[in-house]
């Protein structure tokens, strides 16, 4: 029974990523990223310059998935009810209350999408830590639920004025920080610019088949696919060795460029961190039609799973991105499996 | 008192004879008129080098004219040895031949002698085949004459035996060097010896595991030589799983995966040929330790797979070409 909903299920995920593929052209890696994501019921968190097409991205994989999709700014005169609630004055003259972001689309909303959400302000972020832990939030003395949001994120990382780091405890809670960046290919670079279907984002979300997947069964499947791959000893001893490399990489010889080893790392992976690795492994097993994980499911998603979750000395903050994906290489260089 | 008297007088004349004949039989006779006889000599051809044991071999062809004949009892007996002084000359007879040719006015006799040398000593001695004395008689008359035959010169030469002789003692001018030509047998053993030298070696190089020659005790090599060591059953395979994972990280410096083969040929050429047979190990090793449904056919027990897929790497190692088409043949049997 199963084996027949798994495969159903795959090539409905792989329909998906065809389709998101005929609209964001160039991104298949963030686009299989996501596509995990999604079956690992995991909140994630983009990087990116602007333009680079992260929300047409998320509109295509919305389009795809079905339910509500939702959007806000942040920016940092945001307030925390701004995400629930909007009031103004009618045309009656009065005051009246809309639903914000989080509540307009109900229980329906599959994707939530935050844009620069390092522009926002602290209290904005507990906020939303919240509903992206409890996917609860309570309002107008009523507790309300997204059983089947997933929130996205986007941070600038060129601008730091006016911007709010978001703390390490926070980006724990994103299962993946996926790098979105332009294609490097020339011929699609030409397309992006030449070709006008891109110029008209609605119109280009179109073209994506609406509802592939069925957004409300996604939890329930999500559950079905971490039951039935299964993870070897060998496997979870590598994935222990893994974690206690993030944790102390002098230990297994691994070395980054001009960087005090000693120093770099404050804090490795979170245990929540490794779960969640483990779960987007399960998924991307799964993808390959494999029923048991192996070490290239965890190198697959290892780096956008862990990396934002490593805490470096304040020194190497400013390198952080490049610090974590040469000290990640290392780690899989150094552990070996089995 | 008859009966005494007599058997006395017969034992004293018992004695006397018994002392006196001897010296009868020492008696100089008269030389032969040289006019009668004639003697030619057959001698050894060299006259130098014979050790104990050693045999001469003479032969005399006496020609003796009437009215004289040879006595035939005067001649020489097998195992006579000559004296000198009471001491014995070390010189043997050790076989006599004669043969006899009569004529109307003369005799021939060829006289064939053997002599054994019995003498040794530490350094060169002369010897001497002493010229035998023969005796004639004068046909028709009483008169015997003797005859002494030209003795014959020689050297004996001391036989060493290991440990007997102390060269400083006994090095010699005097004494001849007593080599035999042994340079074929040099030379034969020279071959034989590059020959063995140069298996022994082929062999450590194959079977080795030291790093005292080169491209010897490598990863793969190490790994080769503890896989027939492990116990055939599932611990043991893993095990050897192990064995060969750590070889390639070894070679290749850090972890190497299923799907960085092709990088990890491309950082070391020299395992390029065996690139199939890598991705084969990773299938065998994700089949083991990872997915158990993983497909794989390798055609032979796993174990005997690893131990010629290590083979095969060890070729590379050592700058070889594997070969993998006749262990694929070998496997499909």
């Amino acid at each position: 029974m199963h084996d027949h909903q798994l495969a159903d299920w795959r090539a409905q995920a792989l329909k998906l990523e065809s389709e998101v593929n005929k609209v964001v052209v160039g991104q298949e890696n963030p686009v299989r990223l996501i596509t995990i994501a999604v079956f690992a019921r995991g909140h994630v968190l983009l990087e990116g310059d602007v333009g680079v097409g992260k929300t047409t991205l998320l509109r295509a994989f919305t389009r795809g998935i079905g339910g509500g999709y939702q959007r806000i700014e942040g920016t940092i005169d945001l307030m925390p009810n701004d995400l629930v609630y909007h009031t103004y004055l009618g045309e009656d003259g009065k005051p009246h209350v809309s639903p914000g972001p989080l509540l307009m689309s109900g229980q329906d909303l599959s994707i939530f999408f935050f844009n620069e959400i390092n522009r926002a302000r602290p209290q904005v972020h507990s906020l939303m830590l919240r509903v992206m832990a409890e996917r609860t939030l309570t309002a107008f003395n009523k507790e309300h639920y997204f059983p089947h949001m997933l929130v996205f994120a986007d941070r600038n990382q060129v601008e730091k004025e006016e911007t709010f780091d978001i703390p390490s405890a926070a980006r724990d809670r994103f299962m993946m920080e996926i790098p979105i960046v332009v294609p490097p290919a020339h011929d699609i670079m030409e397309s992006l610019i030449f070709d006008t279907r891109f110029h008209d984002v609605d119109q280009l979300i179109t073209n994506v088949e609406a509802d592939v997947l069925k957004f409300d069964q996604l939890n329930s499947f999500a559950k079905v696919i971490q039951e039935n791959i299964s993870a070897s000893p060998a496997l979870r001893q590598y994935a222990l060795n893994l974690w206690l490399a993030t944790k102390d990489p002098t230990a297994y010889g691994v070395k980054v460029s001009n960087v005090d080893m000693k120093r770099l790392v404050l804090s490795g992976a979170s245990p929540r961190g490794m779960g969640m690795l483990l779960r987007a492994a399960r998924v991307n097993a799964w993808l390959h039609e494999r029923d048991a994980v192996v070490p290239e499911d965890i190198h697959a998603v290892l780096h956008e799973t862990i990396a934002h979750r490593l805490v470096f000395s304040p020194v190497y903050e400013m390198r952080r991105t490049e610090i974590a994906r040469e000290m990640l290489s290392g780690i899989v260089n150094a552990v070996a499996a089995p | 008192m008859k009966a005494p008297k007599l058997l006395f007088t017969c034992l004293l004349m018992a004695a006397l004879s018994a002392t006196t004949l001897p010296a009868m039989a020492d008696v100089t006779l008269p030389s032969v008129d040289s006019k009668y006889v004639s003697v030619q000599e057959i001698n050894p051809t060299r006259d130098a080098g014979y050790v104990v044991g050693d045999k001469l071999e003479r032969t005399i062809i006496l020609t003796v004219k009437k009215p004289y004949e040879l006595i035939q009892e005067s001649l020489p007996i097998v195992g006579y040895e000559h004296r000198y002084r009471g001491q014995v000359s070390g010189i043997e007879l050790a076989d006599i031949q004669v043969a006899e040719e009569s004529f109307s006015d003369r005799s021939v006799h060829t006289i064939h002698l053997v002599y054994q040398v019995f003498k040794s000593g530490r350094v060169a001695k002369p010897a001497i085949l002493r010229g035998e004395v023969v005796k004639l008689r004068h046909l028709g008359k009483t008169e015997v004459c003797e005859l002494r035959i030209p003795s014959f010169n020689f050297r004996t030469s001391p036989l060493s035996v290991y440990g007997e002789v102390n060269l400083k003692n006994e090095m010699s001018p005097l004494i001849p060097p007593f080599k035999l030509d042994t340079r074929n047998e040099q030379q034969v053993f020279k071959v034989a010896a590059g020959f063995l030298s140069l298996s022994l070696l082929g062999l450590l190089y194959i079977l080795g595991a030291r790093t005292w020659l080169p491209r010897m005790g490598g990863a793969f090599a190490k790994a080769y030589r503890k896989l027939g060591k492990l116990p055939d059953n599932e611990a043991g395979l893993q095990q050897a799983i192990h064995l060969v994972h750590n070889a390639i990280q070894q070679v290749a410096g850090h972890s190497v995966f299923a799907n960085s083969v092709a990088q990890f040929v491309q950082e070391k050429p020299a395992y390029l040929a065996a690139q199939p047979e890598i991705e084969r190990f990773f299938q065998l090793s994700r089949q083991v330790f990872f997915d158990a449904k993983t497909p794989l056919a390798l055609g032979m027990p796993a174990k005997q797979w690893l131990r010629t897929f290590c083979r095969h790497m060890r070729d590379c190692e050592r700058g070889l070409t594997p070969d993998l088409e006749r262990a694929s043949k070998s496997g499909v049997k």
